[in-house]
């Protein structure tokens, strides 16, 4: 006996009820369902689909596909930090290195200047400003696409979402860069910190907020065979 | 891991659930890879560029395929020969060859 179309999508419709909400896993957990199912067949032929289902679903574990899930989003989260970083090395190689060097020299002149204060404030303010207004697109942008399309893809999620976790954290540690600010004058080492850091800063949530969901689809792409055929 | 890594060296390329089949095939069912462990497993070797997917439609259903890329294939070794030297010092572990000289 196979497991028919009809079941094949009732399979998708009981992953998403145990909490798979991506179709890239349901995917994959489907087609192991249904060939666990069609083993079970030749052995049990008698059992019905629900049956069959339920005893394959079984050898998952008490929390049924919870940990898959789980590891999938780290091995995701990775996988997005790799191309994060893909994107940032470009930023030290030729030509976008001059634009580095800009960014870092500007940066160098400001926290040595004895209006820190000011120039940390005309930095981060905008920056801050740009982040929520990203991340307020971004997030629009995510569910206008899950509307035009029924199916949801874990890296998508990441891309649309995870900018907005990394500058919560920035945000978070504000108080922090204040109380560094009252020591630059008297520290170099902590000027040319402030400077690296700040730079880095600027091209990651670039990159995060701008560049990757810019390039979104061709990621997708590159990450998922199956996207394009999906989607269409 | 090594199981998983060895599996796709010798045959090109294979989905989740034939996994599972060929290891207790090849262990006569003495050794399971648990379907919870497997997928995080494969998941995990492919973030880290060990293996890559393609998708084929068999039958009304989509299949997910994994092979190794070239960096797996390197991998691959080194792992197995991690693995042997392991087996090779638990044995003399086990079975001591006390001798005088």
């Amino acid at each position: 006996m196979v497991v028919n179309s009809k079941q094949i999508d009732a399979l998708y419709e009981f992953t998403r009820q145990h909490f798979v909400e991506h179709y890239d896993l349901q995917t994959e957990l489907v087609d192991h369902l249904a060939n666990d199912i069609e083993q079970i067949w030749q052995t049990q032929p008698n059992l019905s689909f629900e049956e069959a289902r339920d005893k394959s679903f079984k050898k998952f574990g008490i929390f049924g596909f919870m940990d898959i899930v789980e590891k999938r989003r780290n091995a995701m989260t990775k996988r997005y930090y790799k191309y994060l970083k893909d994107e940032l090395v470009q930023w030290f190689g030729w030509p976008k290195f001059f634009i580095t060097l800009f960014i870092f020299f500007v940066c160098l002149y400001g926290f040595s200047s004895n209006h820190v204060q000011y120039f940390f404030i005309s930095i981060y303010t905008p920056l801050i400003g740009w982040i929520f207004y990203r991340s307020y697109r971004l997030n629009r942008t995510y569910k206008k696409r899950k509307l035009e399309s029924n199916k949801k893809w874990m890296l998508e999620n990441i891309i649309f979402k995870q900018g907005g976790a990394v500058g919560a954290i920035i945000v978070s540690q504000f108080p922090t860069y204040c109380q560094l600010l009252s020591h630059t004058l008297y520290n170099q080492y902590l000027v040319l910190a402030l400077s690296t850091g700040t730079t880095l800063l600027i091209l990651c949530f670039y990159i995060s907020y701008y560049l990757l969901p810019e390039k979104a689809d061709k990621l997708l792409e590159k990450t998922y065979p199956e996207y394009k055929s999906a989607v269409l | 891991m090594t199981i998983i890594l060895r599996l796709l060296n010798e045959n090109d390329k294979m989905y989740g659930y034939e996994i599972t089949q060929k290891v207790r095939e090849l262990t006569k069912g003495e050794l399971k890879i648990t379907e919870g462990a497997l997928y995080p497993a494969l998941h995990k070797l492919e973030a880290e560029g060990l293996l890559k997917v393609e998708v084929q439609k068999v039958d009304n259903r989509l299949r997910k395929y994994y092979r190794l890329t070239e960096k797996g294939e390197t991998e691959t070794v080194t792992k197995l020969e991690e693995l042997q030297e392991y087996i090779k010092n638990m044995q003399v572990l086990i079975n001591p060859n006390w001798s005088l000289q």
